[in-house]
């Protein structure tokens, strides 16, 4: 894999607050045109990497190179580089959409008549319908998501940066968005996302998952599911009304290998063993069982618990 | 580092739109100083005027008669005459009165023998801020009234006092306060909305959208200054206005030199507000650090109400750090006395010092929270 394929180089990055480490010594890259999503709790260190990444935070260690430059040659060259959507705000609600665009536009030092087409061409894009003039605080949330992300991409950067893009947006507005995230990787754009959402998630090309400031994992989904449950995964509906007693009891039966619940179902890996076998037999009297392929959510659940027995 | 003014200007941009559509700041902003300028303008009296005064005259005496003419003549006093000191008492007792003035028997006879002769001036210590005038308005129509008896040529070689007040021959009160209300109103401005503005952008966020852009510091600092620099200047100007035709005071100085006052207090307190804002990172606080670092103390403790010369000590040096108290002795003297920039030099150094400190300090803490 040559460099020039590659839009994000990190490589034994961490960020150090006081004696805290918010981010560990983590190594990792992202291919141009990929989708590449950042999973983790909150605080797990995925907002400080992406900062660092963005040119808004300095590496305490390790070296990071993104669209090819890195803090050497200073952080504007980043910045200038990238687009970012931070989770916390989007757009000044006291302006219209044109004020909002065109200041963005202004700091990015982008010529009048470029600011026009681009303009033109992602209200296009993101067929934004209603008129320039219309306050942000008059937009619906999906809406308002867009026109962030037009914000974000105005001056065309190579890599889009988006921390929790769809957060507390309806789930059709979060559809909507997530086709205009493939239409970009498929521009050529690189993306870098965060969410909380196991089915977004699932749409990422690679993800990683952070956990105290590390990465834990970083694969594509089906790989990961693989990896992480080699065998078969069942999804167990009971038949009458499991008891809370008789369900620790399986929980805690030495030959289960993976046990959560799922809404009022529960999915369930066993031991390769014969007893295990034999307690997978003995729960299909009670459990009407399914073989399914594990979601996300199983591997991240198994993950996280892995590291903390 | 690439300082551009496009970018400035967009910032500023921005922060105009901000200020005309949030009610808010916008009352703050045009409000405030035109509702100060009514109250201290009208409002507060700090002249007193009819003050009833208790007279006895135990005298009855043309001399003692001409005494208390002299008190109801001046336009200051109500004459009450009562008939004895104890009744005079009562009045003070049951806010009738505010004063009394007490005429002893023999009072002529005394003046004109030779002798050192007393009247007795009572006050009500209640209210201590109507003390001051009135003692100052006795003092003065004692000489008014010794002088008119004058021509009675009493044998004593008293010296006779004669006042004269300077600058503001009438001592009106406004004449002293409006120029004085150029350094509140722009204290208000300066200092309060600057500090709500950074403060704004980290609250909400937008300070990382900005600084994701390749935005330089020093871009975003003139960028938000810059409406309340204009903002502070336009109050002055019509502080100054009113000042000059609806209050007929008149401004002896030069302009020049007041406007560099203006400008040196106006960047030491828009510096302040933005130090504010920098620590504070939260409106709320840095709205009441503002008010309590940047409008009290101009208010109270630069000589706008209560003179810095009768302070205690402490306070009489504390003050020394204060922009407001110099550039009110700059406000005050530029329009009562005409006094000149070399004149005021101690008042325009301790604000250069002043001020390039708070700049000097409100950039490079400013710069250090944005840089990586």
């Amino acid at each position: 894999m040559g460099e020039s394929s590659l839009a994000v180089v990190v490589e034994d990055l961490s960020v150090k607050f006081g004696d805290f480490y918010a981010v560990d010594h983590i190594t990792f890259s992202v291919k141009r045109g990929e989708i590449f999503g950042f999973l983790g709790a909150n605080g797990a260190g995925k907002t400080t990497t992406i900062r660092v990444l963005c040119g808004l935070l300095t590496p305490t260690t390790g070296s990071v190179q993104v669209a090819g430059v890195g803090f050497e040659t200073g952080e504007m060259a980043i910045k200038s580089k990238v687009g970012y959507m931070s989770q916390k705000f989007t757009l000044y609600n006291d302006l219209t959409v044109e004020e909002n665009l065109s200041f963005t536009a202004s700091l990015r030092k982008l010529s009048a008549e470029t600011y026009r087409e681009r303009r033109d061409f992602i209200l296009n894009f993101i067929s934004f319908k209603r008129p320039l003039n219309s306050f942000v605080r008059d937009l619906p949330g999906g809406i308002k998501q867009q026109v962030s992300l037009a914000a974000s991409i105005l001056h065309d950067p190579e890599i889009v940066f988006l921390d929790e893009p769809t957060a507390g947006v309806t789930p059709a507005a979060r559809a909507r968005f997530w086709a205009l995230i493939r239409d970009l990787a498929a521009q050529g754009k690189t993306i870098f996302v965060t969410t909380h959402y196991m089915d977004e998630a699932e749409q990422c090309e690679r993800i990683a998952l952070m956990r105290t400031g590390r990465i834990i994992a970083l694969d594509t989904p089906a790989n990961l599911k693989s990896e992480v449950f080699p065998d078969q995964v069942y999804e167990l509906d009971p038949e009458g009304r499991a008891s809370y007693v008789q369900m620790q009891g399986i929980r805690n039966h030495s030959e289960l290998d993976f046990f959560e619940p799922y809404g009022l179902r529960f999915h369930a890996a066993f031991k390769r063993s014969a007893e295990g076998e034999a307690f997978k037999k003995e729960l299909s009297r009670d459990f009407k069982m399914t073989r399914i392929s594990p979601t996300l959510e199983d591997v991240f659940i198994r993950l996280v618990e892995g590291k903390d027995r | 580092m690439s300082f551009l003014w496009s970018r400035a200007g967009a910032i500023a941009q921005k922060e105009v739109y901000h200020v005309l559509r949030d009610p808010f700041t916008l009352t703050l902003a045009i409000g405030l100083p035109v509702f100060m300028v009514f109250v201290f303008g009208y409002a507060i009296e700090f002249n007193v005027k009819d003050i009833h005064l208790a007279i006895h005259d135990g005298d009855q005496t043309r001399t003692s008669r001409q005494v208390v003419e002299a008190f109801g003549s001046s336009g200051y006093f109500i004459v009450d005459p009562v008939s004895s000191p104890n009744q005079a008492m009562r009045h003070i007792a049951g806010d009738q009165d505010r004063a009394a003035l007490l005429i002893p028997g023999g009072f002529q006879k005394d003046l004109f023998s030779g002798r050192s002769t007393t009247a007795q001036v009572l006050l009500d210590g209640s209210d201590n801020s109507t003390v001051g005038p009135i003692l100052s308005y006795v003092s003065t129509i004692q000489n008014i009234a010794s002088v008119k008896l004058g021509d009675y040529t009493p044998p004593s070689s008293e010296i006779v006092l004669k006042t004269r007040f300077l600058f503001n021959p009438e001592l009106n009160s406004r004449w002293f306060v409006i120029p004085g209300l150029v350094v509140v109103v722009m204290a208000i401005l300066s200092v309060l909305l600057t500090a709500l503005t950074v403060a704004r952008e980290w609250e909400n966020g937008s300070m990382e959208l900005l600084l994701s852009t390749p935005v330089e510091p020093l871009e975003i600092i003139v960028g938000k200054i810059a409406p309340y620099a204009v903002l502070g200047m336009a109050a002055v100007a019509f502080v100054y206005v009113i000042a000059r035709t609806v209050f007929g005071i008149p401004f002896e100085g030069s302009l020049w030199v007041f406007g560099l006052g203006c400008v040196l207090f106006l960047a030491a307190y828009l510096a302040q507000g933005l130090l504010i804002s920098v620590a504070t990172r939260k409106q709320q606080l840095a709205m009441q650090i503002g008010i309590m670092s940047g409008l009290l103390p101009a208010q109270l403790l630069s000589g706008f109400i209560f003179p810095v010369e009768s302070m205690p000590a402490f306070f009489r040096y504390f003050t020394m750090i204060l922009p407001a108290r110099w550039f009110m002795t700059i406000a005050r003297q530029s329009f009562l006395k005409g006094t000149t920039l070399t004149e005021m030099g101690a008042a325009f150094s301790a604000l250069s010092i002043l001020c390039l400190i708070l700049v000097r300090t409100a950039s490079k803490r400013f710069k250090k929270d944005l840089e990586p």
